[in-house]
């Protein structure tokens, strides 16, 4: 069988969909996390397919970026757990409910 | 290749001075940080920043006539350069200067959102103005609620940074190209697909969490209700500016072709969505900030209502969106700045409650408060009215006037008109704390310089935008 567009495409979207439902279905901030970080890569992996096929740069160097600024928003993202959990000391999101009016 | 840098350079100056100055203000607060107590720092810090704002929009005056997305970068840096006063005239945080240079390189991502005219720079201005924005908003270390509607605030903003990213990717796999011109053109030619639609849903996803839109609104009463008064005054004010603003240049150079109805569909439905919930759930808030919160989702079904005009005419949907969300971020900056200085001298502004007898307190606070209350809810002789008025005016005028009643916009104008009639109502809840109820806490406020300019700037540029707005509007259209 040859492996053509079509099944990176359909890869990337399950990626993007597991990632999504683990976002709305777990509780662990970290968690949430990884499964964030696995929407990126649905992307990243749907541009580098993309870039491919299409023969031209523009896709692979788009991913580039992608890589850096997810490490940036991680880095933001564990830096907040941390102030967080130095407050409260929880990491669940269901126990986070001090915002109500 | 030096040619070609410097050519860069000077295209994107204002930017390179506002990157400058926040490097400026990290390097003098730590050479000279040590010897001086906290308020000098605060106030070098402010005073540098809004030197390099200064300069940046010294730098884009050349630009003004004829070129309306200089004039969108300009106001991003006025309600910007708001916050910062308000940093300096309220704020107790400490790493003042972090807290200034976070600012400024979030004004650097709104003005790149502004002029960006390819989906890898569309991506990078979002996400800049987003991950600064996160930081901004856990900044007060010593709140739980802060870091809390951080959090919060993060998560929803990288779900929506991924949704953005994956339409973005299929946009590319559909036409090979990131140049939104190039895009545009090879989409007009393209037969409508199922992967063409998906693409423009998720990235209306991602916006609608910039423009704080039902169903993507969930981060917004919690982040409004714990972050720091100016950083929440930028994410209302700046953020959705620059946001929205991307979102007209988007649709003004990719279009809605070859899937008009279909994506029209799925604007009505947010804009309904954000005008029913935010000003329901508006009017049973008792806390402030929260209010703010829900009323900003009313006003992004108005701005959505705007923006479904821009493939047919995106000057004017540009020019309306300009207008509009400059007067309302100039009140609501001017109501989180009352808020803050409410918070500056009791500890405590968060309920509505919280502003009984204010007039008793400081008169020169109830009166600004009155400006950006009535102006938020459309009061003539505001600029808020106008920008409604306008708004609205735009929307129905670019309708077809023989099939009228078969369009959803036509019918989204009259719920955003009667949804107005509700907003009074909760907008003179807190007239009627500041005015009428009775004052449990006598003594008078004290207001500090900054803020005090900070409130008499956005008053007065809501009062001159709504007495003379053609002054303004003669540099749009």
């Amino acid at each position: 069988m040859e492996i053509g567009l079509h099944h990176f495409v359909t890869l990337a979207s399950l990626l993007f969909v597991i990632g999504l439902v683990g976002v709305l279905v777990r509780r662990n901030t970290l968690v949430i996390y990884m499964c964030l970080e696995m929407m990126l890569s649905a992307a990243t992996l749907a541009l580098v397919a993309f870039s491919r096929y299409n023969n031209t740069m523009d896709g692979a160097i788009f991913v580039f970026f992608i890589i850096t600024v997810a490490a940036a928003e991680v880095a933001v993202g564990l830096a907040l757990i941390v102030a967080l959990f130095r407050r409260r000391e929880t990491v669940m999101v269901d126990e986070l409910k001090e915002l109500k009016h | 290749m030096n040619a070609y840098y410097s050519e860069l350079f000077s295209f994107h100056l204002p930017e390179v001075i506002l990157t400058g100055g926040a490097l400026l203000v990290l390097a003098a607060d730590l050479l000279l940080g040590k010897f001086s107590s906290e308020p000098v720092r605060r106030a070098l810090a402010a005073l540098l920043g809004m030197l390099a704002m200064g300069f940046a929009a010294e730098a884009l005056s050349p630009y003004l006539r004829g070129d309306t997305s200089a004039l969108g970068q300009l106001c991003l840096l006025g309600l910007s350069g708001l916050t910062l006063l308000l940093i300096a005239g309220t704020s107790r945080l400490r790493h003042p200067a972090e807290h200034v240079a976070l600012t400024l390189f979030a004004t650097v991502g709104f003005s790149l959102m502004v002029t960006a005219n390819n989906l890898l720079l569309v991506f990078l201005a979002f996400e800049l103005s987003s991950i600064t924005l996160y930081i901004l908003a856990g900044f007060d270390k010593s709140s739980p609620a802060s870091a809390e509607a951080a959090l919060k605030y993060f998560l929803y903003g990288s779900v929506a940074a991924a949704f953005l990213l994956f339409g973005f990717s299929l946009l590319y796999g559909l036409t090979g190209e990131i140049e939104l011109a190039e895009l545009g053109a090879k989409l007009s030619v393209l037969p409508a697909s199922p992967l063409l639609v998906i693409a423009w849903i998720m990235i209306l996803a991602g916006f609608g969490y910039k423009a704080a839109a039902a169903p993507f609104h969930l981060w917004a009463p919690d982040a409004y209700q714990g972050a720091p008064a100016p950083s929440a005054a930028l994410i209302a004010a700046g953020s959705k500016l620059a946001g929205m603003l991307l979102l007209v240049r988007l649709f003004a150079e990719i279009g809605f072709s070859p899937l008009g109805p279909a994506l029209q569909t799925a604007l009505a439905l947010l804009i309904a969505a954000s005008l029913l919930l935010g000003n329901v759930a508006a009017l049973v808030q008792s806390n402030f900030r929260r209010l703010l919160a829900y009323s900003a989702i009313g006003h992004a079904g108005i701005v959505l209502l705007m923006i479904g005009i821009a493939p047919a005419d995106p000057q004017m949907a540009f020019g309306d969106v300009l207008y509009y969300l400059l007067t309302y971020g100039l009140a609501s900056v001017g109501a989180f700045g009352v808020a803050a200085v409410l918070e500056a001298n009791d500890a405590r502004g968060q309920k509505l409650s919280d502003f009984a007898g204010l007039w008793q307190r400081s008169p020169f606070l109830t009166i600004c408060l009155l400006v950006f209350i009535l102006s938020l809810a459309g009061v003539p002789p505001l600029a808020g009215f106008f920008a409604k008025f306008n708004a609205f005016y735009d929307v129905l005028g670019s309708l077809d006037s023989a099939a009228l009643t078969s369009s959803p916009f036509f019918w989204l104008v009259l719920l955003a008109i009667a949804m107005s009639a509700v907003a009074l109502y909760y907008y003179l809840q807190v007239l009627k704390q500041a005015f009428i109820a009775p004052a449990e806490e006598t003594r008078p406020l004290r207001i500090a310089l900054p803020a005090t300019t900070a409130l008499l700037f956005a008053a007065a540029g809501i009062v001159l935008l709504g007495i003379f707005p053609e002054h303004f509007l003669r540099l749009l259209f």
